[in-house]
């Protein structure tokens, strides 16, 4: 079995994740970790899938093909090497352990260009990771800008940061919140 | 006594922060009146911070009444200078909030609190209060802090969007 990365965009309509899944399936290829959701009226799908030995990227977008005409989706399909998927030297960041603090970022303020750009390159000044993210426009007449990520990094970069992402906030116009990122073992 | 405007995020983010009252007057009378006016006026409204109608004060009013997941219930009340004396517990629940009508978000917050503060007739409260209640008294003590339950989110996949655009 060998791993892809597939995603799929397109115009909601009730129908895209199963005619997609089916496909998939009736190929043999089992879907791992993935994540679908609607923006702004488009369904947007990542995912990770497993697919029989002897099936190609060509092959899998072969397969979506007639549904990709007929659901008016982009798809694209690549393959992903996950024995590499911890190794430092495959991703260019610092060794897994040492990223061993995790933060939770939160940004509110008046929407303007630059705000994701602004603090997402104190982020990785610091070698910082962004591993989850979320944004959305509030209102219309003064649009508010909303961002919550997801950060991992050296325990020892995490004053600095936070010193960093304050200045950047300041002359951003908005206000940004560090927490820990919790996380309960039951 | 007034129904005012609830300021939205944007306006909330350039305000300053909230200084205690130290002692109830005319203007915290009147301030207890508007925000008890302003939350009724909204059905959905259990709770109200004096930052949200524009008043940089350690004050808020809350009525959980009815609320399907209020436990401890001490009815309708305005707190001035709350403080939190003791938090035990934690419970993961979906929130919202008038001055982010877009959005709720799953928050973290402890599950029994006890606050003190000074009501209306100015004398001190102590309060015990437990499950949607204190998760209220929490989220508007956030307010007076200036912060906002987005600040406090289990993480972006906790986001949610009430709207669906079109």
């Amino acid at each position: 079995m060998a791993h892809y990365f597939l995603h799929a965009v397109g115009r909601d309509r009730p129908g895209i994740v199963a005619r997609v899944a089916r496909a998939l399936a009736d190929l043999g290829c089992n879907l791992e970790d993935s994540r679908m959701t609607l923006l702004r009226g488009e369904f947007a799908v990542m995912l990770v899938l497993d697919a029989p030995e002897g099936t190609d990227a060509g092959a899998i977008e072969g397969q979506l093909a007639a549904v990709a005409e007929e659901l008016d989706l982009a798809v694209a399909v690549r393959a992903l090497d996950l024995e590499g998927e911890q190794s430092s030297e495959r991703t260019g960041l610092p060794p897994a352990g040492s990223l061993s603090t995790a933060l939770s970022v939160s940004v509110h303020g008046a929407d303007r260009p630059g705000i994701v750009a602004g603090i997402a390159e104190q982020l990785s000044g610091v070698g910082a990771n962004v591993v989850d993210l979320a944004t959305h426009v509030l209102g219309r007449e003064e649009p508010v800008y909303v961002m919550v990520l997801d950060v991992v990094l050296p325990e020892a970069e995490r004053d600095l940061l936070e010193e960093r992402l304050a200045r950047a906030a300041e002359s951003l116009g908005v206000r940004c919140v560090v927490s820990a990122g919790d996380a309960e073992l039951f | 006594m007034a129904v005012r405007r609830v300021l939205g995020l944007g306006e909330l983010d350039r305000g300053r922060p909230a200084s205690p009252v130290g002692r109830i007057g005319e203007a915290e009378l009147a301030l207890a009146r508007d925000l008890l006016d302003t939350m009724r006026a909204s059905p959905a409204c259990v709770g109200l911070a004096a930052p949200q109608i524009g008043v940089g004060v350690r004050a808020f009013a809350l009525d959980v009444r009815g609320h399907k997941k209020a436990v401890s219930c001490h009815g309708e009340l305005v707190l001035f200078d709350p403080q939190v004396l003791e938090s035990d517990g934690s419970e993961l629940a979906r929130e919202g909030c008038m001055s982010v009508p877009d959005l709720t978000g799953d928050v973290r917050r402890a599950a029994r609190i006890v606050v003190s503060g000074l009501g209306p007739d100015g004398r001190l409260v102590r309060m015990q209060t437990d499950a949607f209640e204190a998760r209220a008294v929490q989220h508007e003590l956030d307010h007076l802090d200036g912060l906002v339950f987005l600040d406090r989110l289990a993480g972006p996949g906790a986001l949610h969007a009430r709207k669906v655009y079109r």
